[in-house]
């Protein structure tokens, strides 16, 4: 009994003709992955991304440099649900994460081989993201950095919040339940509640983490 | 049956073995597999260049590495008719070329670059020449199918 292979379609954009061509061929004689475009940057590649409508984009550096770096977010609106995995890239850790930002899911260095980037293609495409362990590992310290700054703003007296309520936002921020918030300041889990509600109704938020935005907004913050 | 042809390349005399396949007619011979070591980086240009070629009836892979200081001795050893290596920066030869086509004036190289869309074909005339190959499978195909001058006794 045959079973029907779903092929995941995947447009190739790099600057180099060899890169474009070579890989094509790699990726075409697998019997789950299709080639659906091939192209150098041009101001019309994301249209014509777009029309291929591919499930993975495969890129190297060079065409996103070319782009001004706005190439990955403006394909990601142009095509829904695109997985982008960059190719032949450098192990530095800003270019990585800069790249994690824009929203690329898939990032495979230059020594990598060819059957990894076959590799990478089918992970990103059955929803996996797919990083060197060095670089994974910069991840995860960048967002424990992030989290551990979280709760360093200080908030405007201008926004009307008593000391009580700031202090709430800032142990809000961090990711504290109410049982958790109560337990810290001493308080019972209803005072702690009945502080939020008023907190809220005075930011005009509707519910805590738009509170917590609100208070990080330019202005709001001392 | 094996015959011998002298063939002029500059200043050097070479020796070609070509197969006699019977056909007394002069002007068809059997041409051997040219004969590739392919040596650049990165590992994707690699495998890249290895699809390319590996593919092609008429070219041999004869060795495969990615350690420079191994290149040499693997030129030593298999005396392929064509290298391939990295070309890292535009317009600068690298630093083997010199060295490797001085000692072996029959091989050619290929320098591959792997983010630009011109590579280097290298070859000794003389002095070494260079003309640019689009970095293309058929720009590398072009320059490794490129026929040598032959001479008949």
């Amino acid at each position: 009994m045959s079973v029907a292979v779903e092929n995941i379609s995947v447009f190739i954009l790099a600057e180099n003709r060899l890169l474009r061509e070579a890989l094509t061929r790699l990726l075409n004689k697998k019997t789950d992955i299709r080639v659906v475009g091939a192209s150098a940057f041009s101001p019309q590649v994301v249209g014509q991304i777009a029309a291929a409508a591919p499930e993975v984009l495969l890129s190297d550096s060079a065409a996103i440099g070319l782009s001004d770096l706005q190439l990955i977010p403006e394909v990601r609106t142009a095509v829904p649900g695109l997985k982008v995995v960059m190719v032949g890239m450098e192990a530095n850790r800003e270019t990585f994460l800069r790249a994690v930002r824009d929203g690329v899911v898939g990032y495979v260095l230059k020594d990598a081989s060819a059957m990894e980037v076959a590799a990478a293609v089918r992970s990103v495409a059955g929803d996996e993201a797919v990083c060197p362990p060095t670089l994974c590992l910069n991840l995860f310290q960048y967002v424990a950095t992030q989290r551990a700054q979280a709760p360093s703003f200080h908030i405007k007296h201008s926004l009307g919040l008593t000391r009580r309520e700031q202090q709430l936002v800032q142990m809000i921020s961090r990711g504290l339940t109410n049982k958790e918030i109560a337990s810290q300041l001493n308080l019972s889990e209803q005072t702690v509640k009945n502080h939020i509600h008023r907190m809220l109704r005075k930011l005009g938020a509707s519910d805590r983490l738009a509170a917590v935005e609100l208070c990080r907004m330019p202005g709001a913050v001392a | 049956m094996v015959l011998p042809f002298l063939c002029a390349s500059g200043s050097h005399l070479n020796l070609i073995f070509f197969p006699f396949t019977g056909d007394t007619s002069g002007t068809e011979w059997a041409v051997q597999r040219v004969r590739v070591l392919v040596a650049n980086r990165p590992r994707l240009m690699r495998d890249l260049v290895l699809a390319t070629v590996g593919d092609q009836p008429d070219i041999e892979i004869v060795g495969e590495t990615q350690d420079e200081a191994e290149i040499t001795e693997l030129v030593e050893r298999m005396r392929p008719d064509y290298l391939i290596v990295s070309s890292e920066e535009p317009e600068v030869r690298p630093g083997l070329c010199g060295f490797l086509l001085g000692r072996y004036p029959q091989m050619k190289i290929l320098a591959v670059a792997a983010e630009r869309n011109n590579s280097i074909f290298y070859w000794a005339f003389v002095d070494i020449r260079s003309k640019r190959v689009e970095t293309s499978e058929q720009g590398i195909l072009s320059v490794l199918r490129s026929k040598p001058e032959l001479v008949e006794i």
